[in-house]
This record gives C-alpha cells, structure tokens and sequence, in this order.
C-alpha cells in the first residue's frame, strides 16, 4: 500500500506537464500580488482574521446545537432545513426533494464535490448544468476540479477554445473574451428553463438562517434565483452563531481568496415572498418558492472531537494555501483528493475514510509549512499531516 | 519495536527509521565513523556544553544511493511490494546497500563534514566553550517522528536523554536544524524530564557576532535560503541575517516574495526526496531559480538537506559560476587568519 502506483503516477505526469506548471506559475504570481493588494487596501482584514478564528473554534464545538438553531430560523422563515449525518443520507433527501427527469442549474460547491452529487443526479436521470465557468468547463471535459476557487486552472485558453468549439459545432479562436461570451450564451436560457437551482454555501448565521454565497460570475444570482426550488447543501462546518459573525467570516475569505471586493454576496433567508397585495403574504414571488437546506455532518462531528485535526474545519476554502504549495505548483490538484494538498489527507482518512490515499497524500506533503503562514486560520498543516502519519503508521 | 503500520511508510523512509533504530544514525553508518569528521579538532574537556554534530552534514551525500534505489524500485513498479521494505526491495534488485553505502562513505570528497569543522571553528573564535560526545553522540531520531513512528522515536528519545544525562550535558549547541528542533522542541513532549538548553548555532553565533570582525576575503553577493525547520519551525529568521550582514565585503539580497517566512522549500522537506525523488528534484531546481533570479554569487543556507537540494539544482540547470555555502563556512572563512587552522 503506502503510496498507491496510481497516484503516484498521477502525480509524476503532472509534474512532467510543464502547462500545469505554466498556469500555475502565473497563476501564483497574480495571486500573491493581488492579495498584497487587497491586504494593502483594506489592512483590517489581518485582525478580522483573529476574530474570525475564534469564532470557527467555538463553533465547531457546537456544530449541532447552530445546524439545530438555523434549521428552526430558515423553518420560520417558511424555508425547509434538514439535517444529514451522512453523505448517503444527504443524497436520499435530495432525490426525495428532486425527482427524476429535471433540470439542474448548479453553483460551484466543494461540498456537492465531496458527496458526488452532480454524478449521482445525473445517474438519477436529471439533466444537471454546472455553471461556474471554471467548474463547466470540467464538467464538458470530464476532468475534475483541480483547485477549490479555480477549477480548470490547469486548462489553457487553447483547449477551452477547443472544448467550446466541439460542443457548439461553430470554430472558436482562443480568445478568452469571446469564450466567456460562449458559456454565458451556452448556459443563460437554462436559468429559466431549470426545475432546480442548486448552491453550497460559504457561510451560515444560525441566528438568522442566512446563508452567505460569495461569487464574481454572477451565476450562483441566476442559479438560485430564477427557478422555482432552491436546494443548498451546506458542511455543518460553514455554520456560525450570529449574521455579524457571517459578515466578517465572508470579507476574510474572499479577502484571502484574492479578491479585493466580489462582485456579488448573496444573502438568502428564505423563499421569495410578498405582501404588496392587501399586506397578505404570498410565498413565490419573483424568486423561488421553495427554499431547501441540508446541513450535512458526513464525519465532520468524528473530526471535531480530535484537538488537532479538528482544524481542518476552521478552513474558510480561500484557496490562499494552495497558491504557497511547492507540490500543488507542479502537480496542481492531482496532490490531492476531494480536497487538496495537507488539508486533503486529513479529509482523506477521517471524512472519506480512503486510508490508502490519506496515507499517499500524507507522505506528499512536505511540511514545509509555508500555508500555514498564509492561511488566515493559521492551520497547522504540518501538525496535522505529522499527527495523520502517527495514525497511520501506528494504528490504535 | 512495532512493527505495525510500517506497511504504510513509504519504503526509503522506513529505511531509514530502521537504521536510526539498529545503528544510531539515518544511514547505518559504523559507530566509529560517526566523530571522524572531527579528527584533529580540539574540545574542552567539560561536557556541560557541548556540539551537537548530529547525521545531516556528515551523510547527506550518502542518502543518495537510496535515492537511487526508490527511483529504481519506482520505474520496475515495485510499489506494490511496500510491506517487503527497503531491505526486501534491494535484495531483489540484487543491489548490496550496505556496500553502496560503505563505498560513499569512504568518498570523503562528496561529504559536508567540512561544514561541522566550520562551524566548531567559528564557535571556538567566538570564545564559546563546547565539547562534543564523539562516537557516543546520540541520534535524535527525528526522522523517526516526521515518518509517524513516534513509540520509536520515544525509545530513542529516552536513550538519548539518559545518554546525554550519563555525560553531564547541560547545554547543546545543535547545528542540523532538524536535530535541534527535535532536541529542543520535539523531545520535552515525550521525555518530560528533559531539562537539557538547546540553542542552534546561528543563535549562539548571532548573540556573540558583535564584538568580533569576520571579513570574507573579497566582496560577494549573497542571496540567504531560509532552511524550513530553522526559519519557520525555530523562528530564525533574523539571526542568520544579521550573522550576514555582520561579514565585511558581503552584500546580502532577498528573493522577491519568497524570503524569511514565506521562503520556498528546497524540495527535500520531511524526506521528499527519497520517497519522490523526481518531484524533489524539478522543486530543487524551481527554488535555484528563484534563488538565481536575484543575481548572487553566492546561495548562503544553513541545513544539510537543502545544501545537497539546491546544490543538485545547479547542477541541472548547469550554474558553475554560482557557489551554494553553507553559512558556517561563509563564517570561517571571513574569520580573521590568526584564529583559523
């Protein structure tokens, strides 16, 4: 066992790929400036960093008793809120909530990734569109994700151009410009035509059942405003106690994930509703009328109980680290499994329990420790990765 | 020793756990080998304070036959023989590793051994007192813990620890930053009377510098690789500079973005290169440039591993107009001529 051959070979043609390296060299580049501009421009943010680590170590430690509090909030908002202990049993509530034979608009979720969902809706016989044009762009390919906010920062402008070309019987030149105008023709009449739009969440105020989605594309708008049902599936880990909690948990992560200001955040409480006729309130107005929510544990209450592992869920998904990972700059994803480089090992082998690949992702790892001194959370990457080898070279 | 679980160690580092375990060191190098580096040098006879040699400079050029064998071990798919063990492997490859490893040891030439000369030499002009343990130096076993093999390495914690005790040892100054980190910060955690002061020599060397004239013979350009268990495990990242810019006729420069904390790792962390040696090296060569960008004579760093990484990334990228020096020597060789032998 130790290092699978599989993975190993994975990792060794992707660092034999001298485009992956390409796009990962300017991609860090641009990332590291623009966050030194945004770190710049807005200074606070260092601080809020601290505050918001406090708030991820109290509530992690009552991740039940806030996906209880919002569950009862998004309930009296007249929206729906279940809760999953398990990936099998987020799924079943799914398909309970989708059907067979529909139209999915879906916006990017690291979450979803982890349960496979679009795979499973598509084996159900629904029709499902990704739309984040990184995650589409995968989905066309039948690749995967190869970094948690960048999902194709691996494909150059030249094979978009290609995959675009293919799928709209027109020839397309590799102009990014023009292929971005591609996808939005591609996708926009979806919108509307979608049974379901289906989102993740970045962060979740229990006081109020709000959840928080923070995205440039203005895609994750449409998905979960123009058709008739929203269903999110959330990580109990994305939960905090207050709204001013969720306010200085999103400016940190999309501070850290290199943008200055996103265009959009998107606050959703419940289902659209209206009282402009004789102030009587009726749910469905120009937005959904069905508002869903499925806070999933699936292993994250098992994480929690370890002192150091229980990091991994203090992890805002900023992506800053991977840009700092010697490994990720060669091999891009491929160091990694539904969550990528240290952090990945550790979700390996106590979320999905894949003790092979915890065990080869874990041996990858450096730890040099250089994303601990990015992460806003301060992640002990190495601590972790160090205490998952004990675990398993020694096994209790 | 358990055994269990070893099943899920990559093979070059379970090799290595197994030489720490039955010879003392990371390469099962013979006992008597371990203080010839130090032939000729004079130590106080007090063992209150002493050096700390530890394995790095003395066998890194070594690790390379291991090296050698994961890579072919790797191209005939091997992998899948992982419960079989480094030991296992070289028998079937019908490759003798002792004799490899005899062999290198002998080829004096390739060694950093030179470095722990350097450094004794730099300490004793600084006017600090130190014996060293010689053959009875023990091994801190770090790799041991790194590999996750920590009931190994609390044995040889123990040993260790009584080992120092039985020599009266108070003090250490540590050199291989690995091992000083373990002596200093890993070791309180499982032996809890472990009382003994760990410094690492460019703390030591950084505290005295100030009364003392170091001069190197000409003027150089130094770019400094910030080691990662020196820099972000121990914190030093202002003594190594302010030992550079103590040094008349050397000008020191930083790499953008990628010096001090957020230094890059030279691609040999946690035993990368003998567990993905291809990897290891393409990640030795992206730091030489990165290194290589800010036009130095000179790449300064101070740890064996990353010495023999960005040395092997010169290599590839075929720099011989670039020098990689240990601090240690850049500092013995600005000592003023009287105090050096």
């Amino acid at each position: 066992m130790a290092i699978s051959k599989e993975y190993r070979k994975e990792l060794k043609d992707a660092a034999a790929n001298e485009r992956i390296r390409l796009a990962l060299a300017r991609a860090i580049k641009s990332y590291r400036e623009n966050t030194n501009n945004a770190l710049k421009k807005y200074p606070h943010t260092v601080k809020m960093a601290e505050d918001v680590l406090k708030i991820k170590e109290h509530a992690i430690q009552h991740m039940h008793d806030l996906a209880q509090e919002a569950s009862a909030n998004i309930e009296s908002n007249h929206g729906k809120a279940y809760i999953a202990k398990t990936a099998k049993e987020a799924l079943e509530i799914i398909d309970g909530l989708v059907g067979k034979g529909k139209l999915i608009v879906k916006g990017k979720s690291m979450t979803a990734e982890e349960i496979g969902l679009r795979e499973h809706l598509e084996e159900e016989g629904n029709e499902v569109y990704e739309t984040d044009l990184g995650e589409f762009i995968i989905q066309k390919l039948n690749s995967r994700p190869m970094h948690i906010l960048s999902p194709a920062i691996h494909v150059p402008r030249e094979d978009v151009a290609k995959l675009f070309s293919k799928i709209t019987g027109e020839s397309l030149e590799p102009d990014i410009p023009k292929l971005v105008a591609t996808a939005r023709k591609l996708l926009r009449e979806k919108y509307f035509k979608a049974d379901i739009g289906m989102s993740g969440a970045n962060v979740v105020a229990a006081d109020t059942g709000t959840i928080f989605l923070i995205e440039n594309e203005g895609n994750i708008r449409l998905a979960t405003g123009a058709p008739p049902v929203h269903i999110a599936l959330i990580g109990m880990e994305k939960l905090v106690p207050t709204l001013e909690d969720a306010f200085k948990v999103s400016e940190v992560t999309w501070r850290y994930a290199n943008y200055g200001v996103p265009s959009y955040v998107s606050l959703i409480s419940g289902p659209s509703k209206t009282g402009d006729i004789e102030k009587v309130t009726t749910y469905g107005a120009h937005g959904p009328k069905e508002f869903h929510v499925i806070f999933m544990d699936a292993g994250r209450t098992h994480l929690a109980k370890d002192p150091v592992l229980r990091q991994a869920l203090y992890c805002l998904r900023c992506g800053g680290c991977l840009y700092e990972c010697p490994v990720f700059s060669l091999t891009a994803g491929y160091f990694g499994d539904k969550y990528f480089t240290g952090i990945g090992a550790v979700w390996a082998k106590e979320v999905s329990k894949n003790i092979e690949k915890a065990s080869s992702l874990a041996y990858t790892c450096l730890t040099c420790g250089r994303c601990k001194v990015r992460c806003p959370m301060k992640i002990d990457v190495p601590e972790m990765i160090l205490k998952l080898r004990k675990s398993l070279a020694e096994p209790e | 020793m358990s055994k269990s679980g070893r099943g899920l160690i990559p093979p070059g580092l379970a090799f290595i756990a197994d030489k720490i375990n039955s010879k003392n060191n990371i390469l099962g190098i013979p006992g008597e080998d371990k203080a010839k580096w130090a032939a000729g040098l004079e130590f106080s006879k007090d063992n209150s304070t002493i050096f700390f040699a530890g394995c790095g400079y003395q066998f890194s050029a070594m690790l390379e036959p291991l090296v050698k064998l994961v890579k072919q071990a790797d191209k005939m798919s091997l992998n899948h023989e992982m419960a079989v063990g480094m030991a296992g492997m070289t028998g079937k490859l019908g490759i003798d590793a002792a004799g490899i490893f005899t062999k290198v040891a002998s080829r004096e030439k390739d060694s950093d051994a030179p470095v722990l000369r350097d450094a004794v030499k730099v300490l004793q002009a600084l006017g600090v007192d130190i014996g060293y343990l010689g053959k009875d130096e023990p091994c801190c076993g770090a790799p041991l813990y790194h590999m996750g093999l920590h009931k190994e390495f609390h044995a040889n914690a123990e040993k260790a620890h009584k080992k120092l005790k039985s020599h009266g040892v108070k003090r250490i100054i540590g050199v291989v930053p690995s091992c000083t980190y373990a002596l200093r910060d890993i070791f309180s955690r499982f032996v809890p009377d472990h009382n003994i002061e760990v410094r690492h020599f460019i703390d030591v060397v950084a505290e005295n510098i100030g009364h003392h004239k170091f001069k190197y013979p000409h003027k150089v350009k130094v770019v400094y690789h910030d080691p990662c268990q020196l820099g972000r495990y121990m914190g030093h990242f202002d003594q190594p500079r302010k030992v550079i810019n103590a040094i008349e006729h050397v000008e020191l420069v930083e790499t953008q973005w990628t010096s001090g904390q957020w230094s890059t790792c030279c691609g040999g962390g946690g035993g990368f290169e003998v567990v993905f040696p291809d990897m290891s090296h393409i990640l030795a060569e992206a730091r030489v440039k990165e290194l290589l960008a800010t036009e130095p004579d000179i790449i300064a760093t101070h740890c064996p591993g990353c010495l023999m990484q960005l040395r092997s990334g010169l290599k590839q990228l075929k720099n011989d107009s670039v020098q990689v020096v240990d601090l240690a020597t850049l500092l013995a060789a600005s000592l003023p001529k009287a105090n050096t032998k």
